[in-house]
């Protein structure tokens, strides 16, 4: 333990930097979930062979190869469109923060495309007429009926999908991003003690599943709670 | 921007050299994985909280950490304690090949185990009392009835689970080993063309997942050939 001291600090802004990654990573799984999920239930063609090639490459490949040809690949396109205004520029990337959470929420976007579209397909056809026949609106019926419906039958699989994204930050350290995989790679080039920081990062991320698995609980017994039994 | 077609010609044949690393990494990573997953099963369903606590907590880990740090606390973690380096398992645990399919058969392990509680819990409660009505002893009803019908439901589940070991596979890269992952690496730090080589190797894993989707499908459609008329 001894040779953990001078160093909390680095995992602590490494957890911080793995919160954020995951925080803005959901919100990103979570738009390209439900626009994967209208595509495919909507009458488009187009929209719905876009949403089930994204569904097949993204779930057929691996994680890391995703996250290593959006890294580099959008360094790429990104430096080409830059040397068209200003020759000058020798190499632009973005940033691994950035090009990590984008390419991570993705693939587990691709995930919750399927999982949204289960859900919607499982909400009971008679609420949804039952809002037409109140006058609502399409759009007024898919906020008020249709997502908090769907969002009951989406959550035991979402919490799921979340484990992957908090579980998947870890991959992003490969590009550089100073997480705490990053971290600890720092304290064992100082210290020579690989097994005690790769065990702090395996408890960090222990930490980080266990609040998600318990939030998911809270979560669903909130959504849960207008069927439960009076007493 | 060019694409260079040459260039994947000449490098689609080298990723497939690895290929076959990444077949053995699978292929053993998944009948260790599944041998552990019937013993963690074994233990969870005793009935004895001495062996079913234990399961527990190591199925919680398993999950709730990522494979890569499991990857490196296995590979660059353990050869920092002595006892590890004195014991019989050191050239195991020495070798990066060792070290890769340990942790994904750990991994997988705790994945499938779950996969395949959910298939026993699946079971008919009716068929399990039929076999005790017939005087089958608890062991016989879980090898001759409760299997069979487990396995069969279990067997959707477990084929995404495979898919996911399969592309687990392209972190051993991540720990020197040369698999399809780590030879595209590798030309990609030379040629600097990460979309002709990446692209093309994300088409080699479309097409390994659609064969291990086929296969699977084709699996669950023969042991499911009693249902249909």
């Amino acid at each position: 333990m001894d040779a953990l001291t001078g160093w909390w600090d680095d995992f602590f802004w490494g957890s911080v930097v793995v919160a954020e990654v995951f925080v803005t990573a959901l919100i990103l799984t979570v738009l390209l979930g439900l626009i994967g999920a209208a595509a495919k239930l909507s009458k488009n063609r187009v929209a719905k062979s876009i949403a089930s090639g994204y569904t097949i490459v993204f779930r057929g490949t691996p994680e890391i190869l995703v996250l290593l040809l959006f890294y580099f690949g959008s360094a790429i396109a990104l430096t080409n469109i830059a040397q068209i205004f200003d020759p000058e520029i020798k190499f632009i990337d973005i940033p691994p923060f950035w090009a990590g959470s984008i390419a991570i929420s993705l693939i587990v976007g691709s995930y919750a495309t399927e999982t949204f579209r289960g859900a919607f397909l499982g909400v009971d056809p008679g609420q949804i007429e039952a809002a037409r026949a109140l006058g609502l609106s399409n759009f007024k019926t898919f906020v008020y009926v249709r997502i908090p419906a769907m969002w009951r039958l989406a959550l035991p699989p979402f919490g799921n999908h979340m484990l992957s994204l908090i579980k998947d930050t870890a991959l992003i350290s490969i590009i550089g991003l100073n997480e705490t995989l990053f971290a600890a790679e720092q304290a064992i080039g100082n210290t020579g003690k690989p097994f005690t920081m790769y065990i702090v990062v395996g408890l960090i991320y222990l930490g980080f599943s266990t609040i998600i698995t318990l939030s998911v609980m809270v979560l669903e017994k909130y959504a849960n709670q207008h069927l439960e039994v009076g007493r | 921007m060019s694409f260079d077609l040459a260039l994947i010609l000449d490098s689609i044949p080298k990723m497939l050299m690895g290929i076959g690393l990444t077949f053995q990494l699978l292929f053993l990573s998944a009948a260790l994985g599944l041998t552990l997953a019937v013993i963690l099963l074994l233990m969870r369903i005793s009935g004895r909280w001495y062996l079913s606590a234990p399961t527990m907590v190591y199925i919680y880990i398993f999950r709730g950490t990522p494979i890569l740090v499991q990857i490196f606390i296995i590979y660059y973690g353990l050869p920092q304690l002595e006892f590890i380096r004195d014991s019989i398992f050191w050239p195991i645990l020495r070798e990066p090949f060792g070290c890769a399919v340990l942790a994904l058969s750990l991994n997988t392990g705790a994945y499938v185990s779950e996969i395949l509680r959910g298939g026993v819990l699946g079971v008919d409660r009716g068929l399990k009392e039929a076999g005790a009505a017939l005087g089958l002893s608890a062991r016989d009803r879980f090898i001759h009835i409760t299997s069979p019908i487990a396995i069969r439901l279990a067997l959707p589940a477990y084929s995404n689970d495979f898919i996911s070991l399969m592309k687990s596979t392209a972190l051993a890269s991540t720990i020197t080993l040369l698999d399809m992952m780590g030879i595209a690496r590798t030309i990609v730090a030379e040629t600097y063309a990460p979309y002709e080589i990446f692209i093309s190797l994300a088409v080699i894993y479309l097409i390994l997942t659609w064969i291990i989707q086929r296969s699977f499908g084709w699996l669950e459609k023969r042991m499911s050939r009693h249902v249909r008329q």
